[in-house]
């Protein structure tokens, strides 16, 4: 079947939009989907695909939405600055827009992802260089920080100070989302 | 164009496999799932998102003087091309839709393929034929090493590789292995066994496409997580699971062979009938029929075939294939005599020249 609003695109989401005639049954594909203005899903669709899967185990019963209408708050806070998904969107579409979106939901994802990864929410696997390498600088910077520390309380001022550069430098390094070579 | 040189040009390396479970294990396939900060993910990007990231993949990998890489851009390619790049699974059915703006970076034997601008930004591809997951997994380990160094990344400490879908968060790996298990099937122990895998945290399903049905008793075993497991555990564990549907399939064939023995042989020769000499052979019938053929030599029954044959006839039975063999579109029907008609020259040409070549050295 062809998505209904762009009759270009597959439709790979069956969506029930409320209207005041009553609820109509959309069929979209996934990027009209994501730039839908309001609409839930019929959970009794079959097979159950990710989206589905996704707003039948949160939506509605989305603990995190529950909590915050018992304490009056208006309905859903969270959204994407980036690409402008909200928690409840990603929910029923069960995509996200970009990158951004996981430090949007960050708080939230956990619970998500255990669900889809067999209780696991915390990755585990390859980490690319170029982002080793920066951790590398982090921890390094750390470590300078608690010489520094221990230096200031035995009054060593001036290798503190040394210390000081020595984080100011790495820092920087770090700011220009540079390189390591001053990193063992 | 003769039959042989369509088929020679048109297998790709997966397609010949030659190790100790290649009876059973068909083709390795290991997807990496990678997308560049600075875009949003396809299902939201707009055309100029897609050409900046659809150039930069590019710029990487064909900007080599020895660069082994082909570009295409999936909307130059006339249907029935795409269609076969989806029956060879160099593409997805998704990306092979030409309002994606996506494209794919093939290698020159095929077994790397890059699609640029599907679900997410980069997908890494590589099959090999037989079992072969440290491989095919070094092999897509290598071309994601290669990007990276020339690409931003998108990669959070705590989720691992950012995806466009949660399923594919952490690796964004996706290993599987296309398994051929016609006695597991005959047996009716292979409805036990996919539940079974599936509460592993593995998922079991036919081959092409999301369905639960096998075709040609052709089943795709891949793992269902990707967040909390190294590579190398994913890729064990599969292996794991791999060589224990090995070997319970290898004892259902001996199990059917001692018990029905008769019954087995039956069925087997009237598949090789049917395939041999039927008018019309619609693409289900042909499926069982070559998962039967080929059963039957795997297990010593039927002798005179080769295998490689039936490997090719899985592939060229496809609607795509068909017609580009065809050189023109097909009907349904036309599809089925067609289809018939292919098969009857294969064997028929293959069998007399195995005789003849047996005769000649006798
Ligand atoms: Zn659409
Ligand atoms: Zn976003």
């Amino acid at each position: 079947m062809i998505c209904e609003n762009c009759k270009e695109r597959p439709a790979s989401v069956i969506i029930t939009q409320e209207s005041v005639v009553g609820s109509v049954e959309r069929h979209l594909c996934d990027k009209c989907a994501f730039h839908t203005q309001t609409f839930h899903f019929d959970p009794n669709q079959e097979p159950l695909s990710i989206q589905q899967f996704l707003s039948h185990w949160f939506s509605g019963a989305d603990p995190f939405q529950a909590q915050q209408q018992a304490r009056g708050e208006s309905q859903p806070g969270l959204e994407c600055p980036s690409c402008g998904l909200t928690f409840q969107k990603f929910l029923d579409i069960g995509k996200f827009g970009c990158a951004t979106c996981y430090d949007t939901f960050r708080e939230k994802l956990p619970h998500v992802l255990r669900k889809l990864h067999n209780g696991h929410s915390i990755h585990g696997g390859k980490v690319p260089v170029s982002f080793n390498e920066m951790y590398a600088v982090k921890k390094k910077i750390e470590e300078i920080r608690v010489k520094m520390k221990v230096a200031i309380e035995a009054e060593h001022f001036e290798e503190a100070a040394a210390l000081r550069d020595e984080a100011n430098t790495l820092k920087q390094h770090l700011a220009q989302g540079g390189g390591t070579s001053d990193v063992d | 164009m003769s039959i042989e040189k369509f088929m020679r040009n048109a297998v790709t390396g997966w397609m010949t496999a030659h190790d100790e479970h290649s009876d059973i294990v068909m083709s390795t396939r290991i997807r990496l799932a990678r997308n560049l900060t600075g875009y949003h993910f396809p299902i939201a990007f707009t055309e100029e998102d897609a050409m900046a990231v659809d150039k930069a993949v590019a710029g990487v990998l064909l900007d080599a003087d020895d660069s082994k890489y082909t570009y295409t851009k999936v909307a130059d390619l006339p249907e029935l091309e795409r269609q076969v790049l989806v029956e060879k699974h160099l593409i997805s059915p998704h990306l092979a839709n030409p309002d994606r703006q996506g494209a794919v970076i093939l290698s020159e034997d095929e077994t790397i393929s890059v699609m640029v601008n599907e679900e997410d930004h980069i997908r890494i591809q590589c099959i090999y034929p037989g079992l072969q997951l440290e491989d095919a997994y070094n092999q897509a380990n290598e071309v994601d090493d290669h990007l990276e160094k020339e690409l931003p990344y998108a990669f959070d400490e705590d989720f691992g590789y950012l995806t466009s879908c949660p399923s594919n968060t952490g690796t964004g790996m996706r290993a599987s292995v296309m398994m051929h298990l016609p006695a597991l099937t005959m047996t009716k122990q292979i409805d036990r066994i996919i539940p079974a895998i599936s509460r592993l945290g593995m998922v079991v399903r036919g081959s092409y496409g999301e369905g639960s049905e096998a075709p040609g008793n052709v089943y795709q075993v891949s793992n269902q997580t990707t967040l909390g497991k190294t590579e190398q555990e994913i890729l064990v564990d599969l292996g794991n699971i791999t060589s224990r549907l090995i070997a319970h399939e290898r004892n259902s064939r001996e199990l059917l062979l001692a018990k029905s023995r008769v019954a087995l042989e039956n069925r087997l020769f009237r598949s090789l009938g049917t395939i041999s000499y039927a008018r019309l052979l619609p693409s289900g019938e042909a499926a069982r029929c070559l998962s039967d053929v080929r059963l039957g030599i795997d297990i010593g029954i039927i002798e005179d075939i080769d295998m490689s044959i039936l490997n090719e006839l899985m592939i060229f039975m496809q609607p795509g294939f068909l017609q580009q063999y065809a050189d023109v579109e097909l009907s349904q029907e036309e599809r089925d005599i067609f289809r018939a008609k292919l098969f009857r020259e294969r064997l028929h040409a293959e069998r007399t020249s195995a005789s003849a070549e047996k005769s000649s050295e006798e």
